[in-house]
């Protein structure tokens, strides 16, 4: 107690941070590093589970009759021999590219609607948000499976034909071929993808909402003095501000999709799980969170260029 | 000082009493008009034009502005009108060409079938106390760890932050398995095999849930954190150095007047938390075989739903009129986190600038 007394006020307090967060750290340890490592460890050996403990054998693989220890066979046969890893790898990679851009600017959008103050602002709020409490669940996957197969199916797949014959047609009438189809599809994905693409944004809404009602009234005032039309107030005063928010919604998007266990990757790499292969199910999910890391890394070196910070 | 943020922090919107001299003063339009054009005709061109083209862009912008919402808002609510249009509606009504929203037979008793086939109440009863239980806990220790994050300077701060966004970044699935594997031979360094000479299994208890919200590494538990860091970090200094002068102990700082400043942050992450473990069945379904929960039975409803009903897994039963059975099942399941969300929105949605987002 007397060394405690004599330590000087700063060490005090750093004494008592790690109080503070002493017991999240005990439960880092059980729950996230210790496991963290283990599941590396894991992705270079073969594991099966034995009743009453995990095999963990070293990797051998067999070459013009010779066996030797590689270690990164998993990694090996994940990309060169599993038939579908790569492909699904690519399809979530595009599919994250395509609607990153999407998802942020329509959420941006959203978020400045109802930033504004209008009659039935409180509703429409609520509803916004609505998606947030509904769909990370799996009524989702409900709803969206029982809209395509219940309701007026038949009348939805006839305007998407239509609209899909009369973009390829005009397109022809001036002279692309070919270019059509992949056209419409990313269209009608725009299109018709719309109720996914409001039921994915709750998140992003809320936290452009936040940033958007931290932007200083004194600049507000400031542009309205100086005589700024709405659209130059968007990108002189809105945006700048928003910045660092923009990157943080980025970077959630990113994480969420790719963490999503409904894509195609997690659900191989569950199926490879359910299959007893825990080792090469780890050596998968590293490997995915590997390119994660990359992709995030490539997004924030140019995405902070760009941003703006008050300080 | 303390209390009086807090209420801020809760307080609904109250509404700007209107100025008496101003509403006394009605003006005609054309007054209006005629105002305006005075008031044009003393300035240069340019600021004519401005004036103008705001006037313009004024009138016309709410109209779109309501469309844009209007339609938006119809989109979002489409699934759930669907939802409870279909469950309330026969099975033979599914095959209705001429009804669109309004069941001709309206009927509860699909939702009375699927409430006695997934045992709902008992299901309910044990999600809500999982749910409710963890999300306490894990509310108070990522708020503890925050608070220690944002406000005190110790070695290793740096680095153990950054095992904070790794939790934040990993996804669960590439560390399922090892703690899998911890719950089932629980041995919590080496401590269980020494007193017991055994080690034991928690798989299928609710202590699976329990234990990582104890020790702030529950479900999302890394955003959390970070959150709470954020508002801590934006409350001022003086509070705490006020409380420290008065004689409180950090601890007692934290609980009496930090806690209070931050409710809606707690109020935010708490409702966040709740739909979280709500919504789950990714880490559920690895720890629970028998212990059911809400979103286990709606991932397998499927299948569930044709053994209950038909007494039989591979049974021919039409998509489309398993459909108001499979939306029945949805309404009663997400109409109790719906009565929440509807009871807390206007905190929720109004409180969001101080919760501590903003300043990422």
């Amino acid at each position: 107690m007397m060394k405690l007394r004599n330590l000087s006020y700063e060490k005090k307090k750093g004494l008592y941070g790690y109080g503070f967060i002493a017991l999240w750290f005990i439960g880092a340890l059980m729950f996230f590093i210790v496991p963290l490592f283990q599941s590396f460890y894991y992705s270079f050996h073969v594991v099966t589970p034995e009743t009453g403990y995990l095999d963990i054998k070293p990797l051998i693989e067999r070459v013009d009759g010779v066996e030797k220890t590689n270690i990164f066979l998993n990694y090996k046969n994940a990309f060169m021999t599993d038939p579908n890893y790569r492909q699904y790898l690519v399809e979530v990679l595009g599919d994250m590219a395509l609607n990153l851009p999407v998802i942020v600017i329509f959420s941006l959008f959203v978020a400045i609607i109802i930033n504004q103050k209008f009659r039935g602002r409180t509703f429409a709020r609520a509803v916004f948000f609505l998606p947030v409490i509904i769909a990370t669940g799996p009524v989702y996957a409900i709803i969206t499976g029982d809209l395509d197969t219940g309701g007026n199916s038949e009348a939805a797949q006839f305007s998407t034909m239509f609209e899909a014959d009369m973009v390829d047609q005009l397109l022809e009438f001036i002279g692309i071929y070919g270019f059509g189809t992949k056209f419409t599809e990313l269209l009608t994905t725009l299109t018709s993808d719309i109720l996914n693409l409001v039921w994915k944004c709750g998140i992003q809404i809320l936290i452009f909402l936040s940033a958007l009602q931290g932007i200083p009234a004194s600049a507000k005032e400031a542009a309205a003095i100086e005589g700024a039309t709405s659209w130059e107030f968007f990108w002189k005063i809105t945006l700048p501000y928003i910045s660092p928010m923009i990157l943080v919604n980025i970077v959630y998007t990113v994480v969420d999709a790719f963490t999503d266990p409904t894509n195609q990757v997690m659900e191989r790499l569950l199926s490879v799980q359910s299959e007893w292969k825990y080792g090469y199910s780890a050596a998968m999910a590293w490997s995915y969170f590997g390119i994660i890391l990359v992709a995030l890394g490539i997004i924030f070196a140019i995405m902070n260029r760009l941003v703006w910070y008050d300080d | 000082m303390a209390s009086t943020m807090a209420n801020k922090g809760f307080s609904p919107f109250k509404k700007k009493e209107k100025d008496p001299t101003l509403s006394e003063v009605k003006l005609t339009r054309r007054e209006k008009r005629e105002r305006f054009k005075k008031r044009l005709e003393c300035l240069t061109p340019e600021e004519q034009k401005y004036l103008k083209r705001k006037q313009f862009t004024d009138a016309v912008w709410p109209v779109f502005r309501a469309l844009i919402v209007f339609g938006l808002c119809f989109i979002i609510l489409y699934p759930l009108i669907f939802m409870v249009s279909t469950a309330l509606r026969t099975r033979a009504d599914m095959n209705d060409p001429t009804i669109m929203w309004i069941p001709k037979h309206i009927t509860f008793s699909n939702i009375t079938d699927v409430v006695k086939a997934i045992n709902f109440w008992d299901i309910l009863g044990n999600t809500l106390v999982l749910n409710i239980g963890c999300s306490v806990i894990q509310v108070l220790t990522c708020a503890i760890t925050g608070y220690g994050f944002a406000r005190y300077e110790f070695k290793g701060k740096k680095i153990l932050f950054f095992v904070v966004i790794m939790m934040i970044l990993v996804p669960p699935q590439i560390i399922l398995i090892p703690q899998y594997m911890f719950f089932r031979y629980f041995n919590p360094l080496g401590i269980w095999k020494l007193i017991t000479g055994s080690t034991i299994s928690l798989i299928d208890t609710p202590l699976t849930m329990y234990l990582p919200a104890l020790t702030a590494n529950g479900l999302r538990a890394g955003l959390f954190i970070f959150l709470f860091r954020q508002s801590f970090k934006g409350l001022p200094k003086e509070l705490e150095d006020a409380a420290a002068l008065d004689g409180c102990t950090p601890l007692e700082t934290f609980v009496k007047v930090m806690i209070p400043n931050a409710g809606s942050t707690f109020l935010t992450v708490f409702l966040f938390s709740i739909v979280w473990y709500w919504n789950d069945y990714y880490v559920s379904t690895s720890f629970f075989v028998n212990n059911k929960t809400i979103a286990l039975e709606l991932k397998n409803l499927d299948t569930n739903l044709k053994v209950l009903l038909f007494g039989d897994a591979n049974a021919q039963v039409n998509v489309r009129e398993l459909i108001v059975w499979m939306e029945s099942a949805c309404l009663i399941s997400i109409l109790p986190i719906l009565v929440l969300y509807v009871c807390l929105q206007k905190h929720f949605t109004e409180g969001i600038a101080r919760s501590g987002l903003t300043g990422m």
